[in-house]
């Protein structure tokens, strides 16, 4: 078991696919039972913030910076000692929980063997699967326990997912995308859920109303760095950024006959956005002073941007 | 991403390469006339215009080995080449109505005459029409046949089921102008793929047959004759089946390469990362 | 807007839809799995009808149904008078000239081995179409540069890509237009984009629209009539004001709670 007060501190990490830099200088902290929200469309650099936290980058793509978990660091450790932090002291849930089961072995010895795998004796990491499976509110946990992972629905799969991330008490608990494949109806259970058991959270989406019922602080990334932080209530409701506001305004759909308000241009690809403000070729409020990079600045509600909205 | 460079590619492009310059350089020129028996430069020992010196008869080794790499690509174009043209459009059809009788059909017969060893028909090919390069080549392309079909099906498959066949359809494409326009270009990677394997195997079973004396006729020179030729003095000449020995491993080698490059190269998943 | 508008052009009556599923015993068939069952609904002339539910809820049963990709169990499909099941494809011309797709995922629903002209044509020269200057026409159409023409669908983002699969489904001058989730698969600030631009095509061509999503909430922006399905069924039909602020059906009354909203900060 890890060590309760443990905060998460994230210093300066940048993330370099060979000369192309994907997530630039991220800094942030996550307190115990705190749940962040780390919102980006594709190639924000999200996941891949999540996946240097988890030591599982890709190949040829590597993490420099600081990222610290109580007293345990968790970027720029060698592969063997990652592998005994990870699913102890950090653990992850995945998009899509039908490829994350191993579809030939049972869902309870799924659990039990992380459980194993971090020193738990046999017997009792078998008895303690079935807990976990009924913590994650599993109807019958006893029954589920025996099923393999195709006798489950989606939703079911999704919450074995998290009893296995839960299974060894980790100190932070990362969510990449963990309800885009389930339906709604099941989504906001599974939400509920995850709210409720994680020990510190990190969330990430690319779903503003998601973000807005299960996190209290909201990270906003695009194109590799965070332009904008703070409490989720501050940050949707006076963002500061340009790219957050055309984000949110972008996000509300309104009636019928009303033309919905957009964001010109589309999202570049991997190693494509302009030097200085990130998002300067598509913001409406860009000026030459745009062509230097913003520093993230403030108190609780931070911000890199130029010219901010009011 | 600009690939690493997969070095497999490249070392089996090389061989390949090799083999199909010796091939060409070998029609304008060689340093004796491969098939002329010389009795006075019988068994030679390499050295003075003879680089890796004579046979039993006196002809240049090097000379034979340069004309024989111009049969051993002779017999793998004609017999990929036979299998590509009959099994493609076999495999294609049975991949596109895959609960249809007639895709029943052609799976059942490709079953047959994939469970008939590829030699046993080359050499009962042989027995009926006369043994001979054509025959060899002919009996190798059918025995090959399969392994195109089960690739072309396989291949079919997987794009039938994708979106863009689907919004084809819905386009108002018929059958015929979606098997050329979208199956055709996309199973076309693995189709090369599968190709130099062939490719290799024929290279193979050539030898082999004409080891057998079912393949290539005197005086034609071929690698795999050579070999024969060589068996009786295996032990007191040793390099006349050496030499020959190491092509056929070397253009085999080179072509196994080529296609397992070109499988990692075309697929786009393992390409680019993401 | 044509003077017939508002009669019935699109009519499902009693659609049912069953698939085997392969055995699993020697002895046994496999199970039967009623996708759809007894589905009956009108689309008209101009209208923007959408059709919502959720994964198994039995939309793409009844999409590829309407578009005539797959075959009824039982049931009618009447399209502009014209019986449509069971023809074979060589009889639904039809069809095929009036009544075009965009799917969900531009990814994968453009070949990736054509180029952008040749894609943006298929239809017309599927249909034995002049394509003329009718390709570059569609790109002006749709935002797109005449230059992408020549260029293929991966060197396209996510939005553009579905502004060519549009371009497309419009090249044979269609009446109708079915979208299949043609913005799920979109970034969120581009989504508004695309969403306006099949808003403008579909006043400007007088288009009918058939709008196929799992979100209500896009749904009601874009459509004026909604059918929402579950397991199979249309649970519910009506204009999507009186379906958004008075949900009849239980399944809809969840649904709309279900969908995470922003709302409540505001």
């Amino acid at each position: 078991m890890s060590d309760p007060v443990s905060t998460l501190r994230v210093e300066g990490l940048t993330v370099r696919a060979e000369s192309l830099e994907l997530v630039r200088e991220v800094s942030f902290t996550i307190a115990p039972g705190e749940r962040v929200g780390l919102i980006g469309e594709s190639g924000s650099g999200k996941s891949l913030t999540a996946l240097s936290l988890m030591g599982l980058l890709p190949e040829a793509v590597t993490a420099s910076g600081t990222a610290r978990l109580g007293d345990r660091d968790l970027v720029g450790v060698p592969e063997n000692r990652v592998k005994d932090l990870r699913g102890r002291d950090v653990s992850m849930v995945f998009q899509e929980p039908m490829t994350a089961l191993n579809p030939l072995m049972r869902v309870g010895a799924q659990v039990a063997e992380v459980m194993t795998l971090h020193g738990t004796p046999r017997h009792e990491a078998r008895e303690r699967a079935v807990a976990m499976l009924e913590r994650v509110r599993l109807p019958e946990p006893g029954q589920v326990a025996r099923a393999y992972p195709h006798q489950l629905s989606g939703g079911q799969r999704q919450r074995v997912m998290l009893a296995i991330a839960l299974a060894n008490g980790p100190g932070l608990l990362i969510c990449d995308e963990p309800t885009t494949a389930l339906d709604v109806t099941v989504q906001k259970q599974m939400l509920e859920l995850i709210a409720e058991v994680a020990p510190a959270l990190l969330f990430i989406t690319h779903d503003l109303a998601v973000v807005a019922s299960v996190c209290e602080r909201v990270l906003v990334m695009y194109g590799g760095r965070v332009v904008e932080s703070g409490p989720i209530r501050e940050v949707f409701t006076r963002p500061r950024h340009r790219y957050t506001e055309g984000l949110l305004a972008a996000s509300k759909l309104t009636p019928r006959g009303t033309r919905l308000p957009t964001v010109q241009g589309s999202v570049p690809s991997a190693g494509q956005f302009p030097d200085g403000c990130v998002f300067r070729n598509r913001c409406p409020h860009a000026t030459p002073t745009c062509e230097t990079a913003p520093a993230l600045t403030g108190d609780g509600h931070a911000f890199a941007c130029w010219h901010p909205a009011d | 991403m600009r690939g690493r460079t997969n070095a497999g590619l490249v070392a089996g492009g090389a061989l390949v390469g090799l083999v199909v310059l010796t091939a060409v350089a070998s029609f304008f020129w060689t340093p004796h006339d491969p098939t002329l028996v010389d009795a006075a430069q019988k068994l030679r020992e390499p050295g003075g215009g003879y680089p890796l010196g004579a046979d039993k008869f006196g002809r240049d080794t090097f000379s034979q080995l340069m004309v024989g790499a111009r049969t051993t690509l002779y017999v793998g174009v004609v017999a990929v080449g036979i299998a590509a043209v009959l099994g493609v459009p076999l495999g294609m059809i049975a991949g596109m109505t895959p609960r249809g009788w007639l895709s029943e059909l052609i799976m059942r017969v490709n079953d047959l005459v994939f469970a008939f060893p590829a030699l046993l028909l080359a050499v009962m090919f042989g027995a009926v029409y006369g043994a001979g390069t054509l025959t060899a080549m002919i009996a190798i392309g059918v025995a090959t046949v399969p392994a195109f079909a089960r690739v072309a099906r396989a291949a079919t498959l997987q794009v039938m089921v994708t979106d863009y066949v689907l919004a084809a359809r819905a386009a108002g494409r018929r059958r015929p102008a979606i098997a050329v326009r979208h199956v055709l270009p996309n199973i076309g990677s693995m189709l090369i793929v599968q190709a130099s394997v062939s490719f290799a195997i024929a290279i193979l079973a050539e030898a082999a047959l004409s080891f057998l004396g079912f393949g290539t006729r005197p005086p034609t020179p071929s690698w795999g004759r050579m070999l024969q030729e060589s068996q009786e003095l295996l032990f007191s000449t040793p390099r006349l089946a050496l030499w020959p020995g190491l092509a056929i491993a070397l253009a085999v080698l080179g072509f196994n390469l080529l296609g397992d490059g070109l499988r990692d190269y075309l697929d786009p998943k393992l390409r680019r990362i993401r | 807007m044509p003077s017939h508008a508002g009669t019935p052009l699109i009519e499902a009556t009693g659609l049912n839809r069953v698939y085997h599923r392969p055995r699993t015993s020697l002895t046994r068939p496999g199970a039967a799995v009623h996708a759809l069952r007894d589905v009956s609904l009108t689309i008209r002339r101009g209208e923007r009808f959408g059709i919502v539910g959720e994964s198994g809820s039995g939309k793409s049963t009844l999409l590829r149904l309407l578009c005539a990709l797959d075959r009824p169990t039982s049931g009618s499909i009447r399209f502009d008078g014209q019986e449509v099941s069971g023809r074979p494809e060589r009889r639904l011309r039809f069809l095929r000239e009036n009544l075009q797709i965009v799917f969900q995922d531009p990814m994968s629903s453009l070949d990736p081995r054509m180029r952008v002209r040749d894609l943006v044509a298929e239809p017309l020269v599927a249909l034995g179409l002049p394509a003329g200057d009718r390709v570059s026409e569609l790109l002006a159409e749709v935002g797109l540069p005449p230059e992408a023409a020549d260029r293929y669908p991966h060197q396209f983002s996510g939005g553009q890509r579905q502004r060519i699969a549009i371009a497309r489904a419009l090249a044979p001058r269609p009446k109708v237009l079915v979208a299949d989730e043609p913005v799920s698969a979109l970034d969120v600030s581009v989504r508004g984009q695309i969403l306006n631009l099949l808003a403008d095509l579909v006043d400007e061509l007088g288009l009918t629209l058939v709008f196929v999503s799992h979100d209500l909430s896009v749904v009601r922006h874009v459509c004026e009539t909604v059918a929402v399905m579950s397991a199979g069924e249309i649970v519910e039909t009506g204009p999507v004001d009186d379906v958004w602020e008075a949900p009849a059906h239980p399944y809809t009354q969840e649904l709309l709670r279900a969908v995470p909203t922003l709302e409540g900060l505001w």
